[in-house]
């Protein structure tokens, strides 16, 4: 990340410096006014999520759905951290149901509890899980659809499940092949 | 899509009436989460303000523009259309910059177009590879490249596929 940071970062203040020094300032500024702005945004979707999963947690239910994803989770992830795995289960099925926001911190903490315990295999394959999109329903995209006036806005539901699909599989068996046992 | 929008309300009453039966203290219990939220929001925004400044700059410098520019032969001859090059570079960055280009896509060649179409399933088939990764490795030493990378392969074959299935479906 510190690479592509800096390369990008050097690239685009060049080209600033040649051809729109006044540009510079303005554009880190609007960055920072999305960041400050998307923080809020995080900020109050982590305030319903949190809540809601630590219900989760208090009533039984969380450690129920680990428990039944618990044998093929320890495969996939290689870990018998119970805490990591019921957080790792939970980031998954919100990914699939694609609650908006709901994902995220779930995401963020197992990863740091895999990591605190130094397996940054089950830290790869719960971050390409996620990032290769296993959302069941782009309720995103029907919506814009159905708003731009199309008449079977679902209509792209089977190839969208079907290439989303692909990508999972690849993602997870390359993060499997290029991990040496 | 009146049954996705039942889904949220359903799951709340499910949950927070089995606590209750289960005699879960509901307000005691739904804010000891809530206050997890700060620290956990404080902790990303440094990655976050710092990606997204750098994402400003490569916008705004123009370099954005001409990297769509030099991968749009490619692009075509995978069978992605040159018109969804933008979403495909974008989408990895910026999630609302992609949802922008999505609407901006359907009202220029129409929601049913096969153009449209193909935007709509690597819309839904990706993810903003880069903005999740800085949010799940905010702070850890460990080095993100990998799983970065073969997620972003995984994404751009599922974009071809996806481009492919929308020709023959």
């Amino acid at each position: 990340m510190n690479f592509v940071f800096t390369a990008v970062f050097l690239a685009a203040a060049a080209v600033f410096l040649v051809s729109d020094p006044e540009g510079f300032l303005p554009a880190l500024l609007a960055g920072g006014q999305k960041a400050a702005a998307l923080s809020m945004t995080l900020l109050a979707s982590y305030c319903v999520w949190l809540g809601f999963f630590k219900v989760l947690e208090k009533s039984g239910l969380a450690e129920k759905l680990a428990r039944l994803f618990r044998r093929p989770l320890k495969k996939l992830f290689r870990s018998d951290d119970e805490e990591a795995l019921s957080l790792a289960s939970q980031n998954i099925a919100a990914n699939m149901l694609g609650l908006p926001g709901a994902p995220t911190p779930l995401g963020v903490r197992a990863t740091q509890k895999f990591l605190a315990a130094k397996n940054t295999y089950a830290a790869d394959m719960l971050f390409v899980l996620g990032a290769t999109s296993m959302q069941l329903l782009p309720t995103t995209v029907i919506a814009l659809r159905a708003a731009a006036g199309a008449a079977s806005p679902a209509d792209i539901l089977l190839p969208t499940l079907l290439a989303t699909l692909f990508s999972t599989l690849t993602g997870a068996a390359l993060t499997a092949l290029t991990q040496k046992r | 899509m009146r049954y996705a929008a039942l889904l949220l309300p359903a799951l709340f009453l499910a949950l927070f009436l089995y606590a209750a039966i289960r005699r879960v203290r509901l307000y005691d219990c739904f804010t000891a989460g809530v206050k997890e939220a700060v620290p956990l929001a404080l902790s990303l925004f440094p990655y976050l303000a710092a990606i997204l400044m750098l994402s400003e700059l490569f916008e705004r410098s123009g370099l954005s523009a001409a990297l769509i520019r030099a991968l749009a032969p490619l692009f075509s001859c995978l069978g992605i259309p040159k018109e969804i090059a933008g979403l495909v570079l974008v989408k990895p960055f910026s999630g609302s910059g992609a949802t922008a280009l999505l609407s901006e896509i359907f009202s220029a060649y129409g929601a049913e177009s096969y153009i449209a179409r193909c935007a709509a399933v690597v819309y839904g088939s990706s993810e903003t590879v880069f903005y999740l990764s800085a949010v799940y490795f905010a702070g850890s030493k460990k080095n993100p490249a990998k799983p970065v990378v073969i997620s972003l392969i995984s994404n751009f074959f599922s974009t071809i596929l996806g481009c492919l299935l929308c020709k023959i479906m």
